[in-house]
């Protein structure tokens, strides 16, 4: 699929311009020239209202792989975030992100941000990523819960 | 199996009678002929009468595999009277497993189905898809109902679908399990591929049976990738959490186009070719693997497999040693042509040969899997030669080089610092005067202890050592037959130059070194088998066959490396040919006698093995 990489990827800009949802932003990175890099995305995910994530807005870097949209993008938050399914590296672990799991071609750029979302308030503790934010999460909810809102506050965009 | 003695340029006729005491040479090559004959069917490896050391196994090809899958496929189509895609998918999903196919499948067809992503699941039970969902477990996402998310990825890519689309697309799910879907060119309407977002109005679409379209060229590209680059078979709709699979003819349908069909990208047609080939493979390959009566040949490239039934199980593994052949030769995809010579494994053209129990070696006979593989195992640990150093060694107390003491007295003079010291108690020589032979400053009962120890500890250590080095003496002269089968080619020539002899009678030369070559390979693991033997009779037989072999394997080496002067090659092939008879005979004793051991139950060891009982008090 390396010939329908570029064009799937302007089509989803064009998409997401158009209509995307409320608190979100992505946009591919510039090079240092000042030209636009398509394979390399920066976005910003809010937290939902409601929860402790709520008020951060979380950086987030979408590397596309040359054979994209067979292979998912990969999914990394710089600075890596304080999450039992986020790697120490900032990398997502998420089924849909996986091409031997839930990855599809048909997965759009907003699908994925918005299930990286539902996943910030709804850890999945039989897949963990990272030993701190997992055992936290697993023996004490209350500490984990302050630690997530310290997180948020330290994301409130400027 | 000993079918080495093919020649490529000849039919096998060419022996002479006094050359020839093997009888099985003739029905061999005749047995060969036949296989050839029969082409891509059933190949029945040519076998004379059946020995001890060899194990019954059929060769198949990749044809003849896909025939086994079509008899399983046909017997679950009649129980089930579903379609040959169905049944495919069925049997892939239970992994081959017939009888847990059936019982389920007859508790609940439909969970079955969905299960497998033959049919999508049933509409009314949730009306709205599934938001998307994170860490889907697998019973989840195949559970989940992914059809309405069609509109959702549509309006995405364009709203105009979801105004026209109820007079295309049926508004119920299809009513039989599976109706192919060909091509449907949906010219009429503006369609907007989710995938790769192409308006253009001429390309062709493709759906399963969950309506979920794409275009063409998105899904060859996506089985490309599937298929090619992730060596995945099961194939599913490209929709987000649908659980269809494509079935056979779908992906035949999309990476081979009917002639007549639209092609999305005629470059692309060989290699999309190749994808099927290689779909086709991985299907076998699935198959073969959940069978544990076959096994795929290791060999690169090489797609034939061996069903070895009486070492599925394994319990078998501790009776038989199976050593099976694929039937093709050398390597590449056509290597079953008998010419080929180049070949970088050995001897050229050397037959696929390769254990069915393990995968350590491809010919550890006489030794049984369990054995050859604790042997490996120890030989591959550093602990051999630690513990070597450490009971043959000491350091230097002042530079801290490694001394080995190998006679003498106990004043030491180290070679590299001058320090003169007391190898028994380490200290420095000059507290010693003329105690030369005692240090009695450690005559205690700790110091004899501790001596006793280290002699223990080298007795162990010499034994093994007395194995291993034989052991890979012969593993390192076998290394060396590509030399020596050079060396031979040379010499028959210059044979045939200096004396009268043709080429057909020089060849005892090349079939002295394959002999060689086979012998040490048993003789090899004789040795590792030795090793683990307890003590008794029983092993002082083995050994007493393990020397005759090696005795005359070690003189017939030496014949073949003796030069060769014109007036002597009469005697030379005389006593060549001999030897190789010899030679060929002691073989077949160790191989037969050490396999009836292990029928009879008749092989005790010094350590526990795998499936034996427990060791007899040894060593």
């Amino acid at each position: 699929m390396s010939g329908i990489c570029r064009p799937r990827l302007t089509e989803e800009r064009k998409q997401w311009r158009k209509d995307h949802p409320f608190g979100f932003y992505a946009k591919p990175a510039k090079a240092a020239d000042g030209s636009m890099n398509l394979m390399e995305w920066e976005v910003g995910i809010p937290g939902k209202p409601n929860t402790p994530w709520d008020g951060g807005l979380f950086k987030l870097v979408m590397n596309f792989p040359e054979d994209y949209p067979s292979k998912p993008p990969k999914c990394k938050f710089t600075p890596p975030l304080f999450h039992p399914n986020v790697y120490p590296s900032g990398t997502v672990c998420l089924s849909i992100l996986d091409e031997e799991k839930s990855w599809k071609p048909a997965i759009t750029i907003k699908q994925i941000l918005l299930g990286i979302q539902d996943l910030l308030d709804d850890p999945n503790v039989n897949d963990p990523a990272q030993s701190d934010a997992y055992t936290m999460f697993k023996n004490d909810k209350q500490a984990y819960e302050r630690r997530i809102k310290q997180q948020a506050r330290d994301n409130i965009p400027k | 199996m000993s079918s080495d003695y093919e020649f490529s340029d000849d039919d096998g006729d060419y022996y002479d009678d006094e050359d020839m005491v093997d009888g099985t040479q003739e029905e061999e090559s005749e047995d060969d002929m036949d296989m050839d004959a029969f082409g891509e069917d059933f190949k029945v490896v040519p076998k004379g009468k059946h020995k001890a050391y060899e194990v019954e196994y059929d060769s198949l090809s990749q044809a003849a595999v896909e025939k086994l899958m079509k008899q399983d496929v046909d017997h679950i189509c009649g129980i089930f009277g579903v379609d040959v895609s169905t049944a495919n998918l069925l049997l892939r999903y239970m992994k081959w497993n017939k009888e847990r196919l059936i019982e389920k499948y007859m508790d609940n067809p439909t969970t079955m189905l969905v299960a497998a992503g033959v049919v999508v699941p049933e509409a009314s039970s949730q009306p709205a898809p599934a938001p998307i969902r994170t860490h889907s477990s697998t019973s989840s996402s195949t559970t989940r109902r992914p059809t309405r998310a069609t509109s959702k990825l549509l309006a995405l890519a364009s709203g105009s679908k979801s105004a026209k689309s109820p007079s295309v697309s049926p508004v119920s799910p299809p009513s039989s399990f599976y109706i192919p879907k060909s091509l449907k060119p949906k010219v009429e309407e503006p369609f907007v591929c989710p995938i790769c977002f192409d308006d253009d109005t001429s390309i062709q679409t493709l759906a399963l049976d969950c309506e979920h379209t794409f275009c063409f060229g998105c899904w060859t590209a996506y089985a490309g990738s599937k298929i090619r680059d992730e060596g995945e078979h099961s194939m599913r709709c490209m929709a987000e959490g649908c659980a269809l699979v494509a079935p056979d003819h779908f992906i035949r349908s999309i990476l081979i186009p009917e002639p007549g069909a639209p092609v999305g990208d005629t470059s692309q047609e060989a290699e999309n070719k190749k994808t099927w080939d290689r779909f086709q493979e991985l299907l076998v390959r699935q198959f073969v693997a959940c069978n544990n009566n076959l096994k795929f040949c290791p060999y690169p490239s090489c797609t034939n497999t061996v069903s070895c039934p009486s070492a599925a199980s394994k319990a078998s593994l501790a009776i038989v040693v199976p050593t099976v052949s694929c039937g093709a030769r050398g390597l590449g995809p056509q290597a079953t042509s008998q010419s080929q010579t180049e070949g970088g494994l050995g001897l050229p053209g050397k037959e696929h040969m390769f254990c069915f129990g393990c995968p350590i070696e491809s010919d550890h006979r006489p030794v049984v899997c369990g054995v050859a593989r604790m042997w490996l195992k120890k030989c591959r640990d550093d602990s051999e030669t630690a513990n070597w150093i450490k009971s043959n060694t000491k350091e230097c107390s002042h530079c801290q080089s490694t001394i080995e003491k190998n006679g003498g007295c106990n004043h030491m003079t180290c070679k590299k610092c001058k320090h003169e010291f007391c190898w028994v108690c380490m200290g420095p020589w000059s507290e010693h005067g003329t105690a030369w032979y005692s240090c009695n400053r450690y005559d205690e009962k700790t110091g004899v202890d501790a001596r006793d120890a280290q002699s223990k500890s080298r007795a162990s250590l010499e034994r093994y050592l007395h194995y291993y080095n034989r052991w890979a003496n012969h593993e390192q002269s076998a290394k060396l037959s590509l030399d020596l089968y050079a060396k031979t080619e040379k010499k028959m020539e210059d044979m045939q130059i200096t004396s009268a002899l043709t080429w057909i009678e020089v060849q005892f030369m090349k079939k002295a070194v394959e002999e060689v070559d086979k012998c040490r390979m048993t003789l090899k693991w004789t040795y590792a088998m030795a090793y683990y033997l307890a003590k008794g009779n029983q092993k002082d037989l083995f050994e007493d066959n393990q020397r005759d072999l090696e005795k005359a394997v070690e003189d017939l080496s030496e014949l073949l490396e003796s030069p060769i002067e014109a007036e002597n090659i009469p005697t030379l092939r005389q006593q060549v040919t001999n030897k190789t008879v010899y030679v060929q005979k002691r073989n077949e004793i160790v191989l037969e006698d050490t396999a009836n051991g292990f029928v009879e139950g008749r092989w005790r060891w010094n350590v526990t093995v795998e499936g034996f009982d427990d060791p007899e008090f040894a060593d």
